[in-house]
């Protein structure tokens, strides 16, 4: 049977789905004067208390309505990030993660999060099974690399964990945002029509970067090579050219654009940026990665990738002192870096930091989680009563 | 001279010769150039050139990925050597008894590993006298030795004590582990002759350990 919301509750809602917090918590407060046994209204309030980081009231709201309704999920999810976020409770964190992913079996943040709990109450087979779970159903989960990256540095050290930090690092679309973002490309995605594109070098790169942002390789290299009829020697359209390759598996034609635009443009942070990455696949040219990076790192700092980018760099080299000095450096320009926080964690851990590295791997779980937005999707299907 | 080189591998490559492309290398390595330098000085150019002809379009798109195939299968004689060279250094590592925290020792050991120092590792829960036995065993004249609780922080003097005893004091005792990072005089109480405080730490310390102590002789 679909569970029914009270008109108050859908106030709330509102509300709560428009950012509104304050007000949705009253509006919430209101609904339970009505009604105290609505699973909705306290599945919302935990939501909307775990928000403004209030994880005990976020606990006892989740709580009741599970209470209420075993078969809440978003109360749950709830649950389950106010236990971690608070910390220490890692035995009952387990347990609702566990519930969870029996409950909706494709949510992967159930499992990374399970894996995390797992991970802090010493359970670390268990741990990687979570997280090779979680990839199996998307291998593209930046968190649960990251993870098994962690845990594979605790019994291995930083040359087996590197790579994995590395093929983290390269399924993150936040790495390809770098390279439109130093092409500088709006955010946005606009819509237009090739054959309308002006007969200018300026303008065609500009459309071939936003063919190459929707992954039409041949549509980019047709324009990039409009350009380079007319001028062999445009650092951009060659830089353009060697991240289509790149991104086409194609490392050494890759290489071999990006080497040739820096002839001409030696500071050019979209070629400094491909000949880092081809580099860093490399392991006999980690000096040679870190030499780009630090180029790209000083060519474009406001970028807090191209600091995480010169970190990974470091740590190929054994210069975990300074990898940990770049990864503050992202840190400080995005908190929210997932990528950079597990890789401070990593630094954390070669210096004995269990605590501080826990913590940090906790702060990405935070930015990540809350990015994720997991918590309206159980909230729409659970109220339509059907499966996420 | 080597402009010059990196002309004619550019023409090995596009003339999808990697026979060719190997002379040149062998021939450019022959003239005194190291294998640490071959990357910069031969194919960094050369593969600069194959880029510049292909935006002229001296060379077409299939003759541009021909050529960087044959790029590709000489990579490995131009590339600079991964491994460390060997130290010579054998260091015996463990985690001492009744502890058995293995982390920093883990991350430790295999940063030392890369590093070209020949590792040896005891495991966690590793009584004074396994340390002794392993030193003996392979002539080692380094020992680190990891706790993590102060209770037993406080038990490595006994290996520095059974050290003493067996007429060992070439040993250089090393300890890491948190009690030893909160009270730098512990280690000292304990009879260490430093303290290893992260894996960077560790590199550094058995660098000078191996080029102030142990210089020109075996470990």
């Amino acid at each position: 049977m679909t569970p029914t919301r009270s008109s108050q509750v859908l106030v709330a809602e509102d509300l709560a789905r428009r950012g509104q917090l304050p007000a949705a918590v009253a509006a919430c407060y209101e609904a339970l004067a009505v009604n105290d046994r609505d699973a909705f209204v306290h599945a919302l309030l935990g939501h909307l208390m775990l928000e403004g980081d209030f994880y005990d009231e976020a606990i006892a709201a989740s709580t009741q309505a599970i209470e209420l309704d075993p078969d809440c999920s978003p109360a749950y999810l709830a649950l389950g990030l106010a236990y971690d976020r608070r910390g220490g409770m890692w035995d009952q964190s387990v347990l609702v993660w566990h519930e969870l992913a029996e409950v909706v079996p494709d949510l992967v943040t159930a499992h990374v999060q399970l894996g995390e709990a797992f991970a802090a109450a010493a359970f670390e087979e268990e741990a990687v099974d979570s997280w090779k779970r979680a990839l199996e159903l998307d291998p593209k989960e930046a968190r649960a690399h990251y993870n098994l990256a962690i845990a594979a540095l605790k019994r291995e050290g930083m040359s087996t964990a590197l790579p994995t930090i590395r093929r983290a690092g390269e399924l993150d679309p936040s790495q390809d945002e770098l390279f439109f973002s130093l092409l500088g490309l709006p955010a946005e995605r606009l819509e237009f029509d090739v054959a309308k594109v002006k007969p200018e070098a300026e303008a065609r790169l500009f459309a071939a970067g936003m063919l190459l942002r929707a992954e039409d390789f041949f549509g980019a290299s047709d324009l990039v090579r409009l350009v380079l009829d007319e001028n062999p020697a445009d650092a951009g359209a060659l830089a353009l050219a060697a991240y289509a390759y790149l991104k086409q598996e194609a490392a050494n034609e890759a290489m071999a654009c990006a080497l040739r635009a820096l002839t001409y443009s030696a500071e050019l942070p979209t070629a400094l940026y491909t000949l880092g990455v081809v580099y860093s696949r490399f392991p006999g040219l980690a000096k040679h990665a870190a030499r780009v990076f630090i180029a790209l790192a000083k060519a474009a700092p406001q970028h807090s990738l191209t600091h995480v980018l010169l970190a990974e760099s470091l740590l190929g080299l054994q210069r975990y002192g300074q990898a940990k000095q770049a990864y503050r450096a992202a840190v400080r320009l995005d908190p929210a870096c997932v990528r950079a926080r597990f890789g401070l964690a990593a630094v954390r851990l070669t210096e004995g930091g269990y605590a501080e590295a826990q913590w940090e791997m906790r702060r990405a779980a935070y930015y990540d989680t809350r990015r994720q937005g997991n918590f309206w999707r159980l909230y729409d299907a659970y109220a339509e009563g059907g499966d996420v | 001279m080597t402009s010059e080189e990196a002309s004619h591998l550019y023409e090995a490559f596009v003339a999808q010769d990697p026979a060719k492309a190997i002379q040149v290398v062998e021939r450019v390595r022959s003239s005194g150039v190291p294998q640490s330098q071959l990357f910069d000085t031969l194919y960094v150019p050369a593969m600069s050139l194959l880029g510049g002809a292909w935006a002229e379009g001296l060379i077409d798109e299939i003759v541009f990925t021909q050529a960087s195939v044959v790029a590709e299968q000489i990579g490995s004689f131009v590339m600079p050597p991964v491994a460390r060279p060997d130290t010579g250094v054998t260091v015996v590592i463990g985690t001492i008894h009744r502890d058995r925290h293995s982390v920093m020792k883990d991350v430790v050991a295999s940063a030392l590993k890369e590093a070209g120092f020949r590792v040896n590792d005891l495991g966690v829960d590793v009584r004074a006298a396994d340390f002794l036995e392993r030193l003996e065993e392979t002539g080692s004249r380094i020992v680190i030795v990891f706790a993590e609780i102060l209770a037993t922080a406080r038990a490595v003097s006994g290996v520095r004590d059974l050290l003493t005893a067996e007429n060992r004091e070439d040993v250089v005792l090393l300890v890491a582990g948190g009690p030893f990072a909160a009270d730098p005089g512990l280690a000292r109480a304990v009879g260490a002759n430093g303290v290893i405080a992260s894996a960077e730490s560790a590199l550094k310390v058995l660098g000078r350990v191996r080029d102030d102590i142990l210089a020109g002789g075996a470990s």
